[in-house]
Parts: C-alpha cells; sequence; structure tokens
C-alpha cells in the first residue's frame, strides 16, 4: 500500500507540475488542459469460461462484483474539438465471487466471495467534443485503449476452502480497446460538470495455483462504467 | 503533446511499478529437498471436503455405494482427502517423487477431531497407470470409496500411497512385490503424512501415535512387508491386518509354475517381470527370453493409460492365456526322471475335474511366456523345492538355498519369510479359501504355517471368510457368504444375465478375490477397534 501512495504522490506532483506550467501559459479564456476528480460507478459484464484443471467438477465459474471509486483525469485539449483524456481510478479492490454447485464437496462455493483483486486501470481517450466551445453543454464521444494490471490477488479463506488449500492467483495483464460518451457542463468559468458512460474490454487468464494443482479460465470482465466528476480548466 | 506524453509515460511508469509490487496471496512450498520422506507440497491439495451427510449421499447415490454402506456402516466424519505428493526411492534406489492419498477425518462428532489413530493402508493391483487413490471424484477410484468409509468416515486418519511408478511418478515402472521398496516407500508416505497433518485445512484432527497397517492384495503384501521393516527398524506399529496377499511369492509362484494358474496372472506377469528386471536386471534374457514372439512388448506394458480391457481387445495382451497349451516335454540330459516327473507336472491340470476349470484358463494359444522360461523356472522349483509347493512340509519353509533361476531368485528373495522374523504386534491375515486369484493355500496359510511353531504364532489371527462362521468375525464370515449367494442367485436372474448354474458358479468364481476385498477390510476394522 505505501508504494501505491508513492505512486499516486508521483502521478499527483506531475499533474501539479503540469498544471503551474500549463497556468503559466494559458490565455485566460482559452484554457487547454482541465483535470477531473469524481466518482467512478463500474459495472461488471463478466463472461468466464468454466474453470478447468484438476479436480474441478463441470460448472464451476467465477463472477466479479460491482464497485465504486475515485475517478481521476488530465484532459488536454487539441485542435479542431478534439481532446485527449488520460483517466483512471484510483486502483478499487475487486471482489470475485463463485459462481456454479451450491457447494464443492460440501464447500460452499456458490455467491461466495472466493478472491479479491484490485486493478491499475489507466485508459488513454481521444475524444470529440460537439457544439462550440461557449456552448454550457458540450455532448462529447471518445475512443481509446485500457490497460489493466492486477495486483494485491488475494484469496480469501472461503475461496482457499473452495479450491483445497492456499491459493496463489495471477492473471494476465489486458489491453483493449475503450469508448466514452458523455457530456461537459461548463459551469462557472473555470468549472465544469462531466458525466460520461464508458465501456472497455478487458480480457484476463486466470491461473490459480493451489499447492502445485494449477486450474484455469479466461475471464471477460466486459467494465461499463459510470462516471459523475467536478473538473477545473487552466 | 510533449506534456501529454510526460503525464502518459509517468502513468505507464506507475503501471509498471504496481505490476511488480503487491500483496498476492501464496500458495504451499514445494520442497527443494528431494530426499526420500520429504512432503514435496506443504500444504498438500485438498481435492474434496465432504461431511458425513454428504459422504452418504453421494456414496449411497450409486447401487455399489450403497452396498459398500450396508458394509461399512454410516459415516460418523466428514472427510477431507488430501493429495500428497513425496520423495521416495524406486526398486533400484532411483529418486522419484510418489503421491497418494491423506483422508483427515472431520466433523463435531466426538471421534472425528483431536488425536485420532492412522490406518495406513496399501492398495491391490492397479493397471491404471493414471490411477489416484486420493481422488474421491472418480468414480473408478473404489479402494478409494472403501477406505474413506470403512476408516476415515470412522474417525481414522488414513494414509494410502499410489505408488511408485503411478500418477506424478516418472520412474518408468512400478516396483511391484519388492519388498524392501514397498516398505520404504510406505514410511516415506508415512513421514510425509505426518509433516503435512498439522498444516492441512483440517488442523483440529492429529496424529495419535497409533498406528494400524493394513492392505488388500498387492497391499496385503506391501502391508506386511512394511510391518517387516518397521518392525526391525523399531519404528512403533500398533497392529497389522492384511487381506488375500501374495506374502509367500516363491510358494505362489512355484504353484503357477506347476500349472495352478492364477486368475489375473497375464497381469500380474509383466508387472512382476517388469520389476524385477529394474531391481536386479536378471529377466532378460537372450536364452530363455520369457514373453512369447506374439507378445514382444507385454514386459513394459503396465501400468498403462490404456484401459486393460482394450489392451486384452487389440490382442496386447492375453486375458487369461498365460501358458502354452502345447505343454513342454521335458528333457534333461541324464535325468530322465526328473524330466519325466516334470513333463507330467506342467500339464494342463486335469480339465475333468471341475476344480481345475480356472487353472485351465491360463493355458492357451496365443500365450503370454515361453515354455522354456516355464521349464528353466520348474527345473529350479524341482531341484530346490519350496517348503510350501508342492508339497507342504513343517514350518513351510523357503527354499533352502538361493534358486539359481534369476525370476524364482528374486521371489525368493522377496518372499516374506525371508529375514527370520515374525508378527510381535496383534495380526489379523484375513482371506477366502476359494480364492482363485491370490491363493489362500499358498499364501496366507503357508505364512500361518511358517509362523505355528514359533512366538509370533500367539500374535496372528486367520480369517478365512468362506469357512464355517464362527469367533470374533462369524458376522462378516456370514455376510460374505450370504453375499456370494445372493450374487449366485443375482445371475441366475433374467436381470443378472440368466446364466446357469455352473456358468453363475464360475462368474461368482472370477469375482471372488475382489468380492472378498469390503469383508476382509470390515475385519480389519473391527479387528483395530478391538484393540
Amino acid at each position: 500500500m505505501p508504494r501505491i501512495r508513492t505512486i499516486a504522490s508521483t502521478i499527483a506532483c506531475a499533474g501539479f507540475a503540469l498544471l503551474g506550467s500549463s497556468l503559466a501559459a494559458a490565455d485566460d479564456d482559452n484554457y487547454m488542459n482541465s483535470v477531473r476528480l469524481g466518482s467512478y460507478s463500474v459495472f461488471y459484464h463478466v463472461h468466464a469460461d468454466d474453470v478447468s484443471g484438476p479436480y474441478v467438477p463441470p460448472g464451476v465459474n467465477i463472477h466479479a462484483e460491482n464497485l465504486e471509486t475515485l475517478y481521476g483525469a488530465y484532459v488536454r485539449s487539441l485542435p479542431y474539438d478534439f481532446q485527449v483524456e488520460l483517466a483512471m481510478g484510483w486502483p478499487p479492490l475487486a471482489k470475485t465471487k463463485g459462481v456454479g454447485p451450491a457447494e464443492l464437496g460440501s464447500v460452499p462455493y456458490n455467491g461466495q466471495v472466493v478472491s479479491e483483486v484490485r486493478w491499475f486501470a489507466p485508459a488513454i481517450l481521444l475524444e470529440y467534443n460537439f457544439l462550440p466551445k461557449s456552448s454550457p453543454l458540450r455532448p462529447y464521444v471518445g475512443v481509446g485503449a485500457n490497460y489493466v494490471s492486477f495486483y494485491d490477488r488475494t484469496v480469501t479463506p472461503a475461496g482457499q476452502a473452495a479450491f483445497g488449500g492456499p491459493t496463489r492467483l495471477s492473471l494476465t495483464s489486458s489491453l483493449g480497446p475503450a469508448a466514452t460518451v458523455g457530456v461537459d457542463w461548463h459551469i462557472a468559468r473555470r468549472w465544469h460538470f462531466y458525466a460520461s458512460y464508458s465501456a472497455s474490454q478487458v480480457k484476463s487468464d486466470l491461473h490459480a495455483d493451489t499447492d502445485g494443482i494449477i486450474r484455469v479460465t479466461r475471464v471477460s470482465f466486459r467494465p461499463q462504467a459510470l462516471i459523475l466528476a467536478g473538473g477545473f480548466s487552466f | 503533446m510533449f506534456k501529454v506524453c510526460t503525464a502518459a509515460a509517468i502513468a505507464l511508469c506507475a503501471a509498471l511499478m504496481l505490476a511488480a509490487c503487491g500483496n498476492d496471496s501464496n500458495t504451499g512450498t514445494e520442497s527443494t529437498s528431494t530426499a526420500h520422506g520429504t512432503l514435496a507440497q506443504n500444504p498438500p491439495f485438498r481435492i474434496a471436503s465432504v461431511d458425513a451427510a454428504t459422504l452418504a449421499a453421494q456414496l449411497g447415490a450409486t447401487s455399489a455405494g450403497a452396498q459398500l454402506l450396508e458394509v461399512t456402516g454410516a459415516p460418523v466424519c466428514g472427510v477431507d482427502f488430501y493429495y500428497l505428493t513425496f520423495w521416495t526411492t524406486g526398486a533400484a534406489g532411483e529418486t522419484t517423487e510418489s503421491s497418494g492419498a491423506l483422508m483427515v477425518p472431520t466433523g463435531a462428532a466426538g471421534k472425528c477431531s483431536g488425536p485420532r489413530p492412522i490406518v495406513e493402508y496399501a492398495h491391490g493391483t492397479q493397471s491404471n497407470k493414471a490411477a489416484n487413490i486420493a481422488d474421491i471424484t472418480d468414480t473408478s477410484n473404489t479402494e478409494g470409496a472403501l477406505i474413506a468409509a470403512m476408516f476415515a468416515a470412522q474417525g481414522y486418519i488414513v494414509v494410502a500411497p499410489n505408488y511408485a511408478g503411478y500418477d506424478i511418478s516418472t520412474l518408468g515402472y512400478t516396483p511391484y512385490v519388492v519388498a524392501s521398496q514397498n516398505a520404504g516407500e510406505m514410511i516415506d508416505i508415512l513421514t510425509a503424512a505426518r509433516t503435512a497433518l498439522p498444516n492441512t485445512l483440517a488442523a483440529a484432527t492429529s496424529d495419535s501415535g497409533v498406528l494400524f497397517l493394513t492392505g488388500y492384495s498387492q497391499g496385503g503384501y506391501v502391508a506386511m512387508a512394511t510391518l517387516r521393516a518397521m518392525e526391525a527398524a523399531h519404528m512403533k506399529v500398533t497392529a497389522f491386518a492384511g487381506g488375500s496377499g501374495p506374502y509367500a511369492l516363491e510358494a505362489y509362484n512355484d504353484a503357477i509354475a506347476f500349472g495352478d494358474v492364477a486368475l489375473g496372472a497375464t497381469e500380474f506377469a509383466p508387472l512382476i517381470l517388469n520389476s524385477y528386471q529394474h531391481a536386479y536386471g536378471n529377466i532378460d534374457s537372450s536364452t530363455t527370453p520369457p514373453f512369447s514372439s506374439t507378445y514382444p512388448n507385454a514386459q513394459t506394458l503396465l501400468p498403462s493409460t490404456t484401459p486393460i480391457s482394450t489392451l486384452f481387445a487389440e490382442s496386447m495382451l492375453p486375458e487369461t492365456a498365460l501358458w502354452n497349451s502345447t505343454t513342454p516335454v521335458v528333457d534333461i540330459p541324464g535325468q530322465p526322471v526328473l524330466s519325466a516327473e516334470l513333463t507330467a507336472a506342467l500339464a494342463i491340470p486335469n480339465p475333468a475335474n471341475p476344480a481345475n476349470a480356472v487353472f485351465d484358463l491360463g493355458f492357451g494359444n496365443p500365450y503370454l511366456l515361453n515354455n522354456d522360461f516355464r521349464v528353466a523356472y520348474a527345473e529350479d522349483a524341482a531341484t530346490n523345492p519350496d517348503g510350501a509347493v508342492p508339497t507342504l512340509m513343517a514350518g513351510a519353509p523357503l527354499a533352502k538355498v538361493k534358486p539359481t533361476f534369476g525370476f524364482r531368485q528374486d521371489l525368493w528373495l522377496n518372499d516374506l519369510r525371508q529375514g527370520n522374523w515374525g508378527p510381535i504386534v496383534p495380526t489379523l491375515l484375513c482371506g477366502g479359501d476359494q480364492d482363485p486369484t491370490v491363493f489362500f493355500a499358498a499364501n496366507t496359510q503357508v505364512m500361518q504355517a511358517f509362523w505355528a511353531a514359533t512366538p509370533y504364532a500367539s500374535a496372528i489371527t486367520v480369517l478365512d471368510v468362506s469357512a464355517t462362521p464362527s469367533g470374533p468375525f462369524a458376522a462378516i464370515q456370514t455376510g460374505f457368504q450370504a453375499s456370494e449367494a445372493a450374487l449366485l442367485a443375482y445371475l441366475q436372474t433374467p436381470a443378472g444375465g440368466g446364466l446357469s448354474a455352473s456358468a453363475a458358479q464360475a462368474q461368482v468364481i472370477e469375482n471372488y478375490h475382489v468380492d472378498v476385498a469390503p469383508f476382509c477390510v470390515l475385519a480389519a476394522k473391527s479387528f483395530f477397534a478391538s484393540l
């Protein structure tokens, strides 16, 4: 956790450096940069192959619980109403639940939180704004890429009981397309409110190593996110 | 744009840094030592955990399982099934990883947790190389289900090896009935299991220090070899119960050579000959090659991932014909009497005698083993006879001197009459005197006779499940005989195939060795519980 704070601080420092330089350079009415902060409501639409490997009965699957986290972004204006957004959420702790048989042997499985994993998931989006800059409401659409790295992968006691012992999880990182649609409400000179809905493709190969026994599945998380954020331009 | 790139680069670096750190949960530890007895994966993997009610329901869901429950009684405890991997050695001292089962009782009942006795069980001959006795999810694992229901679900911790050469072992053969290896592997898995026990998910159950050794068929031999080794090493054993084991290898194989061909001999022969070739290097021979030219690859065929029924169907192994139906005419230069005796002894047992019907199945063409090999064996046996076959002598001793024929020499070496020893702990020898696979008279009764006039005799109880019911195991004898009678009647019904009385009887005899197993295991449990 301290390392995450260090990294967050590094990003914040970099942001302030950019802020400072841009403030000095920006024309009062033509801000080129903005930062956004808000809430990130993530809805997973998980599709996973049934878990396969030794001693796994048919129909054992997993599901990720929806979650909320902090949203932050840096946006740089480009010519012709384009902008580029570098966004990410505070790495959320995603909980994975068992789906399938009510019990494996006599161990509860279906509906049990079997693992937890943090997502580091920055996205970069090229966005196009509709309507003139002077308009108080400017819809925008964007496409880009989303990178996900999974860390702090832990298997809960319920998961250990279901899987058969202490388990090491590995999930391959994912790089996939992302898209967003949103609206920018200019509420004051430098202040904005944003609402957007995003979708991205996140696929990962999950390997669970329980005392040398390997079980695998391929997971498509298909997250969609509702973002509500305030922004400051400079 | 430069600033955007800078921010993106920082974020990317952050991602890479995050990917490299974190607080991930870990799995068990894989041992770096390959010393024998080392637990390879600690804690061991738990294949399944079932409570008593679930185990009863799962077993009761099939007719075979329901019959098993009738013998074992309803489960009292739940059972955690652990897959043990450990290091051991092969017959020639090769280091190999092997595997097996650790079954731990669980649950609220008093005898399901706390300090509990260990039952170490050795399984019978298995042709399936992939067999894993720990895998209770495999419906073909009937022996695993038997010991789980009989022992683990009744409050005993169970330890059972798969044997080197099976499952994950890359040994390339299995050390079949090699006493020193078999005992060593049993001791190794016991050591590994005791290491594993405190670290399992069922840590409330611990080793009380009481150790019962048992096994059936090949496993009866393995368990007795283990008893001998543990006694020699002054290791604590509480009691022993062997079921239908080929303990007296020399006597048993002499009987087979002289025409009493055991049912299953075409499965046992490749296993034992390949095992002894690896252990002693004296089986392969250019002058007396064991295997007929019809089955040139038979020696290394087993264990196999191909079902043995397929090996039979595809003519890779004969189903019953161990010997050539054209029996040899023996002509030993200068020894006409011995030659004549051996020629007669190697003839097909008189087909007119119904008692020989099973033995006569062991002759045919194509056949598995060559006449020259058989003659060489028989000549060795005739000149240096075993004390039980063909004639039972007082004390049923081994051949007086080390045999000269390689295979018989190996049997002599691994016969459990070797070692000037006897059981000093309560011992039950269980079997059935109609057994056509592992002959009761040539094994169990030979051991009984061998120890009859020694101080060890007082420790030994012999149970013949086919004998007139009497004594402490009368209920088991009655149960077995009722079960056989029910099977005989069933086989003559339309549902059972509508066999004639004689065909049904033949079928019952064919299944006899397997049918005795749960009753001998039950006798073992009853014997252990009585101590």
